[in-house]
């Protein structure tokens, strides 16, 4: 028995069924409608052709005669929309399916990417365009069923869709109501077609020849007749063939007909139906319920064997039942068809309505179908129990990006009170927590608690492993990281010994309690605990077939990495990056946290430029959305590359941003700190003591006695030039008397020590400083402190001799002033004299040559020569040349000669 | 007995059930007729009339279901407005 064809999805659910088109077999009793088709090629030279008809008129039978035309010399993409389709994310990777399958790319279905709960639908369409512009052919997308699709995005997105379609690439959809699209833009530039109901009808010619194919002699006068009667309509036509062959005197059956009143289907379907054998309008009767059928089911729901033949059989005889894979184990009926087999299952066998629905339910639910199980048990009117697996299931299928269709099925429960409304409390919560409504969901979140207390033990469990899950998420889309964990210890013990499906969703559950437990935990600076959870989650959601849980933990992996050396924090977000990139996620919001740390530590290192490429990504990884708290990190991220770049005021923008996203963060962690003490020191150094003095002052105790502030309060000190002030703050900090959140700050606190020693006039002891900073930097060759500090003055003059990490300062000068700085490569052969430095240092100024000669006490003629020399010695032309050369060897400064 | 609200012109928002009279083409056999389960139905000429309590959800369901099922839609309209209203103190 063959699995549901799962073309989309984590390779449990399917998704949208994007049914393999057999070329070249258009199907029995379909007649090639040459007008019709000619008329559709037209169209299809234009962009966007749209066939919108009501039900039955033939538009798919069109779809598909139109593309199994031999000679068609562009890929066509097929697909149809699921009924009641309401998962976006689901509709696109369907799509992506059937591109990518139309495009020949290997085996398409085997490299759909997984799905992304939450998952933004215009990055989808983003993805979709991007892959039809990479293949070079010439592309039809053609979409069937697409009214179906009644997700409130869908509008938005499928315009986005149809209105930057590549040149090259086509678009044919079907659908039997107008939709609300606005492609006013397309239909002005000549770029949309139309083909509707009045083209779709069969003319007499056309009704003529079908009757004709399926064996049918009627005479002329007759056939015209039923044309009337069914005034062409496709489904009436089809239906009144089948019902017209074997009959033994036509002409009375059609003068029958058309004596009638009865609507075409009314009749046809009942004379239809009457003409099958007993087996096969038992199948077709009992079938209906479903969605889409495969011969065990079948015979589960006929109490008989031999479906399979019969499926097969009616497919071939007729148009109504359509197989949906290639190896033809999966059938679905024509809507309309379906529906009206439906009704006169209702009305002949009332009785077994509910039965079959039950049957359909758990066979669903046995092999992993819980949302479409769900829906059946509530068609049966078993509510309970559809609460109790929608309950069960519920995070799993949010997992599985069905979050709309979670909440459809919560919808349709009638408003009760009793058992099952307890159950679906925890439903509500997730899908309230979906919509963001975080209040909400501490709400239910508390009732489901009481209720879990009374459930049986398994059941308990998993109740409250959901709840502490549902917590921790909370906990993190707050940035609330205080009070959680103590939870964690009862959270991830569970019981041995249940049966596989109760298996799959406790280790569903688990993976996502690790997850969000392991999260919580980097940002309580819990970091052992938090590694350990997280490297468990990622094993354990690798197993279990989870890459969305899987790329997750590891992106926080390498964020909560990075207290412990940056070394290994590259790795493991390079690590999660290359997992991610694997499935297409490499620009997706959960990869965020891993590109924002590997930003984070590169700067650390001093490779800015490298750092600034992935800092890109992070921040449109995370700009429509994501958790407060890796925006912070983003923003922060930026921030520290504009004070290693020297640009302070853009530098106070971002820790402004940061600040924002703290304010959005309820309670403090491990960052909050870093961008207070930087802002005050950014502003410090920017010779706004006044303003940092103020922020060093609304800080509270608690938090103005961290390592990180004492520094910064250095700063200032030193920037209001008491040095020995400084060295006292800092010397606090050495001692390690006050809490510090890495070694990171005592590098920082030396730095800022040798600044404070040179100003007070004690060379040595400022290299001394500068020499304990390096042996802290070395291991994890760390420049960043040097570049925040403007340390690397002090390593310019340091004798190259008195260091034994030669290589450090060399590398940290490079980074920092751009190469060849570091090194006398570059250095002018000569070394302008003292006389000519002074005078290259009213260069920039706009007195005049004679001007400074006045003001160096000098004759003009002096100071022609040395400008003369300066120029050769700097290879320079002209005066802004000179200029620029000598800022850029950071000659113009005044320092100490 | 029911009671009118006191005669507004200008349009409320009513979400309570109105009567509904919905005309398709054709004659609507028992099979068909199914699919209304609400609804009494009446043939009148060639078209088939049916009548019933709906609100806007309940309506928007038949015409979902008239759609589905491929018949043509001829007219809908709403006869009464309001529904039983129980006096209040």
């Amino acid at each position: 028995m063959t699995d549901l064809p799962a073309v989309a999805g984590s390779g449990r659910a399917p998704g949208g069924a994007a049914p393999v088109h057999r070329r070249g077999k258009a199907g029995p009793g379909l007649i090639r409608r040459h007008d019709l088709v000619a008329a559709l090629d037209r169209a299809v030279q234009k962009r966007v052709t749209i066939i919108s008809a009501p039900a039955g008129t033939g538009k798919t039978s069109l779809l598909r005669t139109w593309a199994d035309q031999p000679g068609q010399d562009c890929r066509i993409a097929f697909m149809t929309v699921r009924p009641g389709q309401r998962d976006m994310q689901l509709f696109w990777l369907t799509m992506l399916g059937a591109v990518r399958a139309a495009a020949g790319s290997g085996d398409g279905a085997a490299q759909l990417p997984p799905v992304a709960p939450g998952s933004g639908g215009s990055a989808m369409v983003d993805k979709v365009l991007s892959e039809l512009e990479e293949s070079c052919d010439r592309f039809v997308l053609v979409i069937d069923d697409l009214h179906e699709l009644s997700s409130p995005e869908a509008a938005g997105q499928l315009t986005a869709l149809l209105t930057r379609l590549p040149p090259g690439v086509r678009a044919v959809v079907a659908t039997r109501r107008d939709l609300p699209l606005r492609l006013h833009k397309l239909r002005l530039a000549g770029e949309l077609a139309e083909i509707r109901a009045a083209q779709l009808r069969f003319t007499e010619h056309e009704t003529r020849q079908f009757l004709a194919a399926a064996g049918i002699a009627l005479p002329d006068h007759v056939a015209v007749m039923l044309h009337q009667r069914t005034e062409g309509w496709a489904a009436g036509l089809r239906l009144a063939v089948l019902s017209l062959a074997g009959q033994s005197d036509p002409e009375r059956f059609v003068a029958e007909f058309s004596g009638s009143d009865r609507t075409v289907a009314d009749y046809l379907m009942a004379e239809m139906l009457e003409r099958q054998p007993p087996e096969v309008q038992r199948l077709l009767l009992r079938t209906s319920v479903l969605d889409r059928v495969n011969g065990e089911l079948a015979d589960l729901l006929t109490g008989a064997t031999g479906s399979e033949r019969i499926l097969l059989d009616l497919e071939d005889a007729n148009a109504f039942v359509v197989s949906l894979d290639p190896g033809r184990t999966w059938f679905r009926y024509h809507r309309m068809f379906g529906e009206l087999l439906r009704l006169e299952l209702r009305h002949t066998m009332p009785a077994d309505v509910a039965g079959l629905h039950q049957l359909a339910a758990h066979w669903l639910a046995s092999r992993g179908q819980a949302a479409d199980a769900i829906g059946h048990l509530q068609a049966a009117g078993d509510w309970n129990e559809a609460a109790r697996m929608l309950t069960d299931h519920a995070l799993s299928l949010t997992l599985d990006g069905q979050a709309g269709t979670v909440a459809a099925l919560l919808r349709a429960f009638p408003a009760r009170t009793g058992e099952e409304s307890a159950d679906l409390t925890l439903v509500r919560a997730i899908a309230d927590q979906y919509q963001l409504r975080l209040d909400q969901t501490d709400t239910h979140l508390r009732e489901v608690r009481a209720y879990a207390a009374t459930a049986a033990p398994a059941r308990r469990r998993r109740l409250e492993m959901a709840v502490a899950s549902v917590d921790l998420l909370s906990a993190r889309l707050r940035g609330h990281f205080d009070s959680i964990v103590e939870q964690a210890g009862a959270l991830l013990c569970l019981g041995d010994g249940q049966t596989s499906a109760d298996a799959a969703l406790s280790s569903d559950l688990k993976a996502i309690a690790l997850l969000n437990l392991g999260v919580t935990e980097a940002w309580s600076l819990r970091l052992a605990d938090s590694e350990r959870h997280l490297v468990e989650g990622a094993a354990l959601a690798c197993r279990i077939g989870r890459p969305y849980l899987q790329v997750a933990c590891l992106a926080h992996l390498g964020f909560a990495s990075t207290g412990r050396s940056f070394a290994m924090a590259r790795r493991r977000c390079e690590e999660a990056i290359t997992v991610a990139a694997r499935h297409g996620w490499d620009a997706e919001a959960v990869t965020a946290p891993a590109l924002a740390a590997l930003a984070n530590a590169l700067i650390w290192t001093g490779q800015f430029d490298v750092a600034e490429h992935w800092l890109i990504r992070a921040r449109r990884a995370t700009q429509a959305e994501g958790e407060p708290g890796i925006r912070l990190l983003v923003c922060l991220t930026s921030a520290i590359l504009e004070v290693a770049r020297g640009h302070g005021h853009r530098a106070l923008e971002e820790f402004a941003a940061a600040r924002q996203m703290q304010a959005l963060m309820v309670g403090e962690h491990g960052l909050t700190v870093r961008v207070n003490a930087w802002t005050i020191a950014t502003q410090a150094r920017l010779g706004m003591t006044r303003q940092a003095r103020a922020a060093l002052a609304a800080l509270d105790g608690r938090q103005a006695s961290a390592g990180e502030i004492r520094n910064a309060a250095a700063v200032i000190l030193l920037a209001e030039q008491d040095p020995a002030a400084a060295r006292r703050e800092l010397r606090v900090v050495l001692d390690g008397d006050v809490p510090v959140l890495s070694y990171l700050t005592q590098v920082e606190a030396h730095l800022l020590d040798a600044f404070a020693c040179r100003d007070l006039g004690d060379e040595r002891a400022s290299q001394e400083a500068a020499e304990q900073a390096l042996n802290l930097a070395e291991p994890d060759r760390l420049m960043l402190p040097f570049a925040m500090t403007g340390a690397w003055q002090l390593l310019e003059t340091m004798p190259r001799h008195g260091t034994s990490h030669a290589a450090l300062v060399t590398d940290i000068l490079d980074a920092v002033c751009g190469p060849g700085r570091g090194g006398s490569a570059m250095m002018p052969v000569e070394q302008l004299s003292r006389s000519e430095l002074r005078v290259l240092r009213y260069l920039p100024t706009n007195l005049t040559r004679r001007e400074i000669a006045g003001e160096l006490s000098v004759s003009l003629n002096t100071v022609d020569t040395h400008i003369r020399r300066i120029y050769a010695k700097l290879g320079a032309t002209d005066r802004t040349a000179a200029v620029e050369r000598g800022r850029e060897l950071r000659l113009l400064s005044v320092g100490r000669t | 007995m029911r009671f009118h609200l006191p005669a507004d012109d200008h349009v409320v928002m009513d979400w309570g059930p109105a009567l509904y009279m919905i005309r398709v083409d054709g004659h609507l056999g028992a099979m068909v007729l199914y699919a209304f389960p609400g609804m009494t139905p009446q043939q009148k000429g060639a078209h088939t009339v049916l009548t019933g309590w709906l609100d806007q959800s309940a309506l928007h369901g038949v015409l979902a279901e008239i759609e589905a099922l491929g018949l043509v839609l001829l007219e809908v309209r709403q006869v009464e407005s309001h529904g039983e209203i129980t006096e209040i103190q």
